[in-house]
């Protein structure tokens, strides 16, 4: 299909496929991007010139203007026309609530991306898999079920499979997956959201679910409400601890639904850990209200710029807390702190609104 | 002056050894509160200090003694030279991020509502006399009846408007409660130095109460001190109360005040060329004092259509009026999350076609502008309101019923003829307090916080019917 995006989308192919981009390659494309963004999105365009901040005034990629993830669920954020689209993804939350919706005309680009960056950061691959998420057939736009298919099928071996579904998990299927690598000494991956491997932790608390040396896990997403609450520091201990796996070998993936690329960290045996992007991604820490970055080692609000979303937009406003270090951010948390306000109904209501 | 040790603590001997930093306070790296670690056996002695010999000897004291004791207390807070109110203008601020300026203003609007005669409104207003508290008093229609107050009142107090912790306090000791008071980590130093200085001032009222903290994870401690209350009287979120609810053990009398919304509601006629000026600036004070974290505070301001007024011009007249205050009170920074949630709110409703946002970010308040009516609702605070256009404030109550079980205050600009009977519509959707536009952080001393009575709730009402002095008057000594 011929979309006013084409050229872009073999650019972004080729910038993905280089082994680094320096600065100036970024900011060129970044810009590259925003000029089209602005002049093809029309919800994107108002907001930029609401703020004075268009192709003729904007020189660096940092002043491109973050739209919060809210905008997603507000907005039609999307160059193409959504009936255009091969594939929406939406974010998680319950029927009652409105989802933010990410269009993608194709997938090609955020298909490379996610390929790419995985090759990097995990691993080693192949390994035999195991998925605790349903699979793609069953949550067409859920991103992190393609992003889990692209991965079992890029990289599963022979015995890979998917241990959950809509409905939960598979736990016959996962004790007999355990107990085949327990059996013949193979490496075994367990890649899922994090709520299912508290789900799974509670669910088989007397199974011996040691994995073999060269194991690894993936987890993603936080808890969601879904599964109780755990410290970072009490879940990989547990984790490590049921799985036999060395916390450097425990990875935490970071994606939104709102981006195209992902985060992954080395390993979680010191927490909060720190999370890399790929050359085609960048991370700031700012003050909301002003946009502008905070000194580096200081708390602030995470911007991602992810030149793989060419549809939308490069830059958002995430409602996580987290502080940019060398080389990417830890994460600190949801920005949610505001609820001890005892008398007034507003803050504690308004978190419910801005997280439906 | 950079050290405060928090809490009051009657009857243990010998104090409490174990000092801990009270967590979650964001203080320069130099000061430090503390609040006392209490082995359980401290605990179990505290409460039954306060039970017993505490709560008997306030017994002894008339009401006149008491209202006079927590006077002169308040005249110590109230004077700017004593210690104990240099330590709340040092410490308010630091611990609350409110402005000194605004902490000072408040500060005595506050205390100045719990002087003698405030107080004896307060008392007359449940009551009709004091001597219901300091005896039996007789029906018209026979038999007597006697307030007394509970063995022990426990207070959970939130942290968000400095202050509020001594209107159930000083309740509870008009009605001669023994009391516990739970402060909370984001407001914890006025009622402790109100304790400490009412217990220098008049030991038997400060034998009386303590003044405490605790983790909520602390659970050992919280079923101790559940399991001697008679009543808990608990201020904060929907979730947190109905997570204290469970926690009550059968008969102890819960009395909750959660987390509610109040808003503003400006008339035609004030809204003339010559009104409307000052009507704004009341409003912009509503919203400023206490930085929109009262339950009173206005989230929202209904304004009239048809005026010389329109609702855009009230709206730039109020966002001029917040700047203005601004250079006096600043706003005190938001925290990171409260910042995010403002930069969402504001661009929620930037996207919305029927508004119209006045003011940048880096101003310091927002004003949203809704060309439809609304459903009243809350916003981020830190001076973010917004102002609705409404054809008649009788129509309000439709906009009103979503929120019925929170609604609080109306603040009201309405000429006479209108007023009370849009506050009897008010009343009928559930606004429980109705006041001028302008006093709405300002409850009238006495007032009925959330419809509910301040003192009868805290007390028994024990009856000595007639047939009781009928049959005694049989069994006198000269009766043969």
């Amino acid at each position: 299909m011929v979309t006013p995006s084409t050229g872009l989308t073999q650019t972004l192919l080729d910038f993905i496929a280089l082994p680094q981009a320096d600065e100036a390659a970024f900011n060129a494309l970044a810009l590259r991007l925003f000029a089209h963004q602005v002049q093809h999105n029309a919800a994107y365009g108002r907001f930029c010139r609401a703020r004075g901040r268009t192709p003729a005034t904007v020189r660096r990629w940092q002043d491109i203007p973050a739209v919060p993830v809210n905008g997603f669920k507000e907005l039609t954020l999307s160059c193409v026309p959504p009936e255009d689209c091969e594939r929406v993804f939406t974010t998680s939350g319950t029927t009652r609530e409105v989802k933010g919706r990410h269009f993608h005309p194709h997938l090609q680009v955020w298909n490379a991306s996610m390929r790419r960056h995985f090759a990097d950061s995990v691993g080693p691959l192949p390994v035999r898999m195991g998925i605790l998420f349903p699979s793609e057939a069953e949550m067409p736009n859920s991103s992190l079920a393609h992003y889990l298919q692209i991965a079992l099928q890029d990289h599963g071996l022979a015995g890979s499979r998917q241990l959950m579904n809509t409905e939960g998990l598979d736990s016959v299927a996962l004790l007999a997956l355990v107990q085949q690598a327990q059996t013949d000494g193979q490496p075994l991956a367990l890649l899922g959201a994090t709520y299912s491997f508290v789900h799974l932790m509670d669910a088989l608390p007397e199974a011996d679910l040691r994995l073999p040396a060269g194991s690894w896990l993936l987890d993603t997403g936080g808890f969601k409400g879904r599964s109780r609450e755990i410290p970072m520091e009490a879940f990989y201990a547990q984790l490590s601890a049921t799985f036999g796996v060395p916390r450097e070998r425990c990875l935490n993936m970071y994606g939104m639904t709102e981006l195209s690329s992902q985060f992954y960290d080395a390993g979680n045996a010191r927490v909060p850990s720190v999370k890399r992007a790929p050359h085609w991604m960048r991370t700031r820490a700012v003050d909301p209200l002003t946009g502008q970055s905070v000194p580096d080692g200081q708390p602030g609000i995470l911007v991602h710029t992810d030149l793989a979303n060419l549809n939308s937009v490069t830059t958002i406003l995430t409602e996580d807390v987290g502080i940019v270090t060398d080389g990417g951010f830890a994460l600190l948390g949801r920005a949610e702190g505001a609820q001890a306000k005892g008398c007034s109904l507003a803050v504690e209501d308004f978190v419910q609104a801005a997280s439906a | 002056m950079n050290t405060l040790q928090i809490g009051h603590l009657p009857g243990i001997d010998p104090a409490p050894a174990q000092w801990q930093d009270l967590p979650g306070l964001d203080l320069e790296p130099d000061h430090r509160l503390q609040v006392p670690a209490l082995t359980p056996e401290q605990l179990q002695a505290l409460c039954e200090h306060l039970r017993g010999p505490g709560r008997q000897a306030l017994r002894t004291l008339p009401v006149r003694e008491i209202i006079d004791a927590i006077d002169a207390t308040i005249h110590v807070l109230l004077e700017t030279g004593s210690e104990a109110h240099q330590t709340l203008l040092h410490w308010l601020p630091r611990v609350t991020g409110f402005s000194a300026e605004m902490v000072r203003i408040n500060l005595n609007a506050t205390l100045r509502t719990y002087r003698a005669p405030q107080l004896q409104r307060f008392v007359w207003e449940d009551f009709g006399s004091a001597e219901l508290l300091d005896g039996f008093a007789p029906h018209v229609t026979g038999g007597l009846t006697h307030a007394e107050g509970a063995a022990l009142l426990t207070h959970v107090w939130a942290g968000n408007v400095p202050g509020l912790p001594l209107w159930s306090l000083i309740s509870g000791l008009l009605v001669k409660a023994g009391n516990l008071g739970k402060v909370s980590a984001g407001e914890p130093v006025l009622a402790s130095v109100f304790a400490r200085t009412l217990a220098r001032l008049s030991p038997v009222l400060g034998d009386a109460c303590a003044v405490l903290w605790w983790d909520r994870q602390d659970e050992a401690t919280a079923r101790t001190v559940w399991a001697a209350s008679e009543a808990v009287i608990a201020f904060g979120g929907d979730e947190a109360l109905a997570g204290l609810q469970r926690q009550m053990p059968p008969g102890v009398r819960f009395l909750p005040h959660g987390h509610k919304i109040s808003f503003g509601a400006i008339g035609c006629e004030a809204l003339s060329a010559t009104r409307a000026p000052r009507m704004a600036r009341l409003a912009a004070e509503d919203v400023v004092r206490h930085e929109q974290q009262g339950c009173y505070s206005p989230q929202v301001f209904y304004v009239e259509r048809g005026a010389q007024t329109t609702p855009q011009e009230f709206a730039e007249r109020l966002a001029a009026e917040l700047q203005q205050l601004a250079t006096r009170f600043p706003r005190p920074p938001p925290g990171l999350a409260e910042a995010a949630q403002i930069a969402q709110w504001r661009s929620r409703l930037e996207w919305s076609p029927e508004v119209t946002l006045i003011g940048q970010p880096e101003h310091g308040w927002s004003v949203a502008l809704h060309a439809q009516p609304l459903a009243l609702g809350p916003g981020p605070l830190h001076r973010c309101v917004q102002v609705v256009a409404i054809d008649a404030l009788e129509a309000l109550p439709q906009w009103l019923a979503p929120r019925r079980r929170h609604l609080q205050t109306a603040g009201l600009a309405v000429a006479p003829e209108r007023l009370q009977p849009l506050a009897l519509r008010l009343a009928e959707c559930g606004v429980t307090r109705v006041c001028a536009l302008g006093h709405m952080p300002l409850p009238a001393p006495g007032w009925h916080n959330d419809g509910r009575p301040s003192l009868l709730d805290l007390v028994n009402l024990v009856d000595l019917e007639a047939s009781t002095e009928a049959l005694s008057e049989g069994l006198a000594g000269y009766e043969v």
